[in-house]
């Protein structure tokens, strides 16, 4: 391990003048599964590492005005996962957070840390996308809100300007109806990131045509991605087998997987199809 | 680098210790408490042969700066036996022959006490789903569940 | 890893030969590439600043020109780099191949063959094949803009 000054900021204010003072030279740490096991690496070396342990008001779930969800920036994905309320606004986030690694694991790491990690096989975000979901950032001063969709860049790399920490991620309330689900495939050890994951979420109309659909799909790029061709295919029509097995083949030019450990690219991009005919179909039970 | 005062408790013992930033709670435990029945596995925190119990939640040792226990409640396996009496768990390892080497061991007590705690009757599913994240070599896992299930059901 | 670029440049076959053995207008074309030394017979040093995430390399880089043969329009170029601080190297063989398309117009093609060896390439070389891959399109792409700013003059 490098040498570092550890800071813990008894408050957000305190936490971001720090990030501000110290910029390029310092590094946050929330859960510390993921920075600890850079840093022992020496993959990262930063001088200063500011600690989140203290900053109680950045964990914790709330409802908003609106009738969406809250989720602080340091709640576990345990707690994401054990949540009563989240189970009621939307039962398939509580699923998705329970995929992510171990129990171990999941008492640890946070979702702030989890979004601003950015790996685009992670779970929770293939779901935040398709949940339309917002990541509320602060700096020294003020708070910005912006889409999750243009939150993740690239590989790694995540619209937060120097001088900014993720505070929260902000859920709009769900049309009533809609119902969800998030598929890990996982072909090696179940504790692993997805070789592809397809979160869906769906509401169909009284007629059974499909009024709202979106999906979110992880492991298939260099971030987590939306699938708006394959989403327009399924809007507005009757799901019968072949509609959707058609709106799913169409996944596969949305796409651009890496050829890696996990799968071909070539794999990955057939099973994005396959995931995805059978996330739709589960949600027309 | 930083050092740092921490106050803590490890298996009902409260100290102080002065750690540097860098400081793993793994190696805190192990050689600034001489307690070394926690083991490092991978150093990434799949295996879990590290785990311990802080504030009641098992955690990663090799992934926790020691400074995140300032104030926190540790437990490790030497703190689980009641003065030489084993619990109802490490009786069922050794009577099921829930380990081998040992070497993961540490890590699978701590896991299941986890779980026992939290949830004491669990199904056959859930005991899987929970030690997920306890890598054995030695046992194939069977002998590990059958013995999370003979302590659950001496505690019922 | 291997990868292959092919992008026309906007300029006769002669003058993109030039533009392609003035090393140092070329390295205005590869980001993050800072402080070039022109250490003669077509060697230079530079620092090439790479970011894959959290993790920011400062690749102290020894180039030189291996091979250049105007009339057959190839040209090699040796890489070798390394972050000492982080633990890494990388080794590239970038082949340049132009060839003349129209009287204005000129395809260069561009064949890597590149090692990340060390720390970084444990990191997983999938995404670095993916940001190397990114990096050299960005480059053919400056090379362009470059050729075509000139030519406006």
């Amino acid at each position: 391990m490098t040498t570092f000054d550890y800071h813990e900021p008894a408050t957000v204010a305190e936490a971001l003048k720090l990030v501000k003072q110290y910029g390029d030279d310092a590094h946050l740490i929330a859960g510390g599964t993921n920075l600890v096991i850079m840093m022992r690496q020496g993959l990262v070396q930063p001088k200063h590492v500011i600690g989140m342990r203290k900053l109680r008001e950045l964990r914790g779930i709330a409802p908003t005005a609106q009738g969406g969800i809250e989720i602080g920036a340091l709640t576990t994905h345990r707690e994401v996962e054990r949540s009563a309320m989240v189970a009621r606004f939307f039962p398939a986030l509580c699923e998705t957070f329970g995929h992510i690694a171990t129990v171990r694991i999941r008492n640890q790491a946070t979702i702030g840390g989890n979004v601003v990690h950015a790996d685009p096989a992670q779970d929770p975000p293939p779901m935040l996308l398709a949940l339309n979901a917002e990541i509320v950032i602060g700096s020294d001063g003020k708070t910005r809100t912006i889409p999750a969709t243009e939150f993740f860049r690239d590989f790694f790399e995540v619209a937060l300007e120097p001088g900014e920490m993720v505070t929260a991620i902000r859920i709009p309330p769900q049309p009533s109806g809609v119902k969800g689900t998030y598929v890990k495939f996982l072909p090696q050890s179940k504790d692993d990131y997805a070789t592809v994951s397809v979160a869906a979420v769906l509401k169909l109309g009284k007629d059974g045509t499909c009024e709202d659909v979106r999906i979110g799909l992880g492991a298939l790029g260099a971030t987590p991605l939306r699938a708006p061709k394959t989403e327009a295919a399924l809007k507005g029509k009757k799901l019968t087998d072949k509609v959707v097995a058609d709106a799913a083949a169409l996944v596969r030019d949305e796409v651009d997987p890496l050829d890696d450990i996990r799968g071909s690219a070539k794999y990955k991009r057939e099973m994005a199809r396959v995931w995805t005919e059978r996330a739709i179909k589960s949600l027309l039970k | 680098m930083s050092t740092h005062s921490i106050e803590f408790e490890v298996n009902g013992q409260k100290r102080t210790v002065s750690v540097e930033a860098g400081r793993l709670l793994i190696d805190l435990l192990r050689y600034d408490c001489g307690l070394t029945g926690t083991k490092e596995g991978c150093s990434v925190g799949v295996c879990g042969a590290c785990t311990v119990i802080v504030d009641g939640e098992m955690v990663s040792a090799c992934l926790t700066p020691a400074v995140f226990i300032d104030g926190s409640s540790v437990t490790t396996v030497e703190g689980l036996a009641d003065n030489g009496k084993l619990t109802p768990l490490q009786d069922a390892f050794i009577r099921k022959g829930g380990f081998q080497c040992g070497i993961c061991t540490s890590g699978q007590l701590m896991s299941a006490t986890s779980l026992l705690a939290s949830n004491p009757h669990p199904s056959v599913d859930e005991i899987k789903a929970w030690m997920m994240g306890n890598l054995c070599r030695c046992t194939g896992y069977y002998q590990i569940v059958e013995a999370i299930q003979d302590a659950a059901e001496a505690s019922a | 890893m291997k990868f292959e670029h092919t992008i026309e440049m906007p300029a006769a076959r002669d003058r993109v030969w030039s533009f392609v053995m003035d090393v140092p207008s070329v390295a205005k074309c590869v980001p993050g590439l800072e402080g070039l030394e022109d250490l003669g017979g077509d060697k230079y040093r530079a620092t090439m600043k790479v970011r894959v995430g959290p993790i920011a390399l400062s690749l102290g880089s020894d180039l030189s020109i291996v091979e250049k043969d105007q009339a057959a329009g190839r040209a090699v170029l040796a890489v070798d780099a390394s972050d000492k601080r982080i633990g890494g190297a990388v080794k590239a063989q970038m082949t340049m191949q132009i060839a003349e398309k129209t009287p204005s117009t000129t395809q260069l093609t561009i064949v890597t063959d590149a090692q990340v060896l060390g720390r970084i390439g444990d990191f997983g070389q999938p995404i670095i094949r993916k940001k190397a891959d990114q990096t050299v399109t960005e480059i053919a792409e400056n090379m362009k803009k470059a050729l075509t700013a000139t030519s406006a003059t």
